[in-house]
């Protein structure tokens, strides 16, 4: 039983941190990718690089400038704000860590989703009395579900194999902030590969499925505008 | 153009807008009461960019746009209204139908301004009947037809609770049969809903099958105004609506049948036939005729095949040029083989009666000795009338 144990704790511990993790960047991400996709505006190609930066940076790198941030000193920090994020040595920041490290993929892949749908039909919806928000919700967003639920899938996989940042924010402490990918690191370090293979075995199995899904509703999109029917004219302004 | 008349406050459509686009510029003042407007050019003349900017669509455009009495521009008070509050119903050329919802769904995308602006005049049930697409309602929109995509989106516009309807081209993507098979949905629809409808197109025919007036753009600006028959044979416009083949639209009451053929008065006492397939029951028609496929003669003629044989006085003898090509600076040179002979029928002490233009050759015209006033006789056979709309 202790083994099994040792091996649901940090396998629930993870889903949770990556639950929460794709709850938290998705609103962004999805925004970013809307801004890149849809608008032209100053420092476009500067949000662009920050968004991108998590997935060339050491992790580690992400997870101190993170830590720094977070200090009782730092910007965010308990003597800035007036009170404590209480995120440091949590699975709240183990969250915030991976959110963070899963941000390029999500905000990449629904910026895909959205350009893959001709802006014109948001106009349309304009001519017929919706309004920008009602317009988006009307079409973008419909016709973005299946690219969004991607985005939200591969950021979700992203998180759960989140580490470098994660242990430099959260720490390594059984129990609390031990997720998957520490507790693999944690059983090879002390010999323990029969665990180990286990834990690997197991997030190979969610990696899959997850990013499987991703692909297929990124590739299948049964309702697409009919081909054949070129748009003629500069897009309206 | 002609200039405004001083009554102007009861007119529909008042618009005075220039649109700078880089350096292409539109102009365009235009003042209408006819319901059904045509807008007539070339590809480059400013035609969509002149619907883009009455529904809304396009930014940077200076002037007024006044339609049914409510302000949607005016530059110089600063009034700008958005898309979502201008009341049109657009069909863009590539129809942009909702490709997440079915074909109902489509029908219904403008159901909530419909009724919360209250114009609900235009029923469901009536449209759907009118553009026959009861059997498609359950449709995806990608497994339809050109032709029935068309009439999905013709459906869409009617239902939104437009004021007014902006339709682009809404014929050209579709082959030339199916053209003619849509265009009486449009008559039906024009006639059925009476919406007040601007109608984009570079072919003449549609125009003036369909409109009570038109507007002819070239390269950003207005170059002609007024009833189609007139617009059309004009000096200006004739060359530019000869590009596919000058059509001559005769329109007539059926007044009776005979052996499949149908017998139509263009005007009082001057009768033609007409093939009578789809024309049982029909009491006005809209019928095309080929400027190359009249003959005239100046003598009554006897013992012809033919079975029309209408009469007519010579308005005009004109030299045909080129299809005129906007961006062309080059002196237009005259056809050396051709002329065309403008030539009213049906003409009473009180109406000029119907232009109809005759293609000929330069070697005819000088041996028949036709000039202006004198009657002739133009000669078809019933065969050589294309019935384009039947009601």
């Amino acid at each position: 039983m202790m083994a099994v144990d040792s091996q649901l704790v940090p396998l629930l511990l993870s889903l949770k941190v990556a639950g929460c993790a794709t709850v938290v960047i998705l609103p962004p991400g999805i925004l970013v990718g809307l801004l890149l996709a849809r608008r032209d505006f100053p420092g476009r190609s500067l949000v662009e690089t920050i968004t991108a930066l998590p997935l060339v940076l050491p992790p580690t790198a992400v997870g101190y400038v993170l830590l720094r941030a977070l200090a009782r000193n730092g910007p965010l920090g308990e003597r800035r704000l007036g009170f404590d994020l209480d995120l440091l040595l949590t699975w709240k920041g183990a969250a915030l860590a991976s959110a963070v490290m899963a941000l390029p993929l999500v905000a990449r892949t629904s910026r895909v989703a959205f350009e893959q749908i001709d802006p014109r039909l948001e106009a349309m919806a304009r001519t017929m009395g919706s309004g920008p928000l009602r317009a988006f919700v009307e079409v973008t967003l419909p016709l973005a579900r299946r690219g969004l639920l991607a985005a939200a899938l591969l950021g979700f996989s992203r998180a759960l194999g989140e580490f470098g940042a994660t242990v430099i924010v959260a720490g390594n402490i059984p129990g609390r902030t031990r997720t998957l990918a520490l507790a693999i690191f944690d059983d090879i370090q002390t010999g323990r590969d029969e665990e180990a293979l286990v834990l690997v075995g197991i997030t190979v199995a969610l990696a899959f499925a997850t990013v499987w899904t991703a692909e297929l509703l990124m590739r299948d999109r049964p309702r697409r505008v009919p081909a054949g029917l070129s748009r003629t004219g500069p897009p309206p302004a | 153009m002609s200039a405004a008349p001083p009554d102007a406050a009861t007119r529909w459509l008042d618009i005075d807008i220039t649109v700078a686009q880089g350096p292409f510029r539109l102009t365009v003042a235009w003042r209408s009461d006819e319901r059904f407007l045509g807008v007539f050019g070339h590809s480059g003349a400013g035609k969509t960019t002149l619907l883009e900017t009455l529904a809304g669509l396009r930014g940077g455009a200076q002037g007024r746009i006044v339609v049914n009495g409510e302000v949607w521009l005016d530059s110089s008070r600063g009034v700008r209204q958005p898309a979502e509050r201008r009341g049109v119903g657009y069909v863009p050329q590539d129809l942009l139908l909702y490709p997440h919802r079915d074909v109902m769904g489509n029908l219904r995308a403008g159901h909530r301004r419909a009724v919360t602006s209250g114009r609900t005049a235009i029923d469901e049930r009536r449209v759907i009947e009118v553009l026959e697409l009861s059997d498609l309602r359950r449709r995806d929109v990608a497994s339809l037809s050109g032709g029935e995509r068309q009439r999905v989106a013709l459906g869409r516009a009617l239902l939104s609770g437009a004021s007014l309807l902006l339709l682009d081209e809404p014929l050209a993507s579709l082959d030339l049969p199916l053209r003619r098979r849509i265009l009486p949905y449009l008559v039906r629809a024009g006639d059925a809903f009476g919406i007040p409808t601007l109608y984009v197109s570079h072919d003449a025919t549609e125009i003036r099958v369909l409109c009570a007036e038109v507007l002819v753009l070239s390269a950003g600006r207005a170059v002609a105004l007024g009833p189609p028959d007139d617009v059309f044979t004009g000096e200006t416009v004739l060359p530019m609506a000869r590009a596919e083949g000058f059509e001559n639209i005769l329109r007539a009451r059926v007044t009776g049948m005979e052996e499949g053929v149908a017998l139509a008065e263009v005007e009082p006492g001057c009768l033609v036939r007409l093939p009578g397939r789809g024309l049982e029951g029909a009491r006005e028609v809209a019928v095309a005729l080929r400027a190359e496929d009249l003959i005239l003669s100046v003598e009554p003629p006897a013992g012809l095949s033919a079975q029309n044989v209408v009469r007519g006085r010579i308005r005009e003898i004109r030299e045909t040029t080129p299809v005129l090509d906007a961006t062309s600076t080059a002196p237009q040179q005259a056809s050396p083989a051709e002329v065309l002979a403008l030539v009213s029928i049906g003409e009473t002490a009180a109406g000029r009666g119907v232009p109809i233009v005759v293609s000929i050759t330069r070697q005819a015209c000088r041996q028949l000795c036709l000039s202006p006033g004198r009657p002739v006789h133009i000669i078809f056979k019933t065969q050589a009338c294309r019935i384009l709309a039947a009601r």
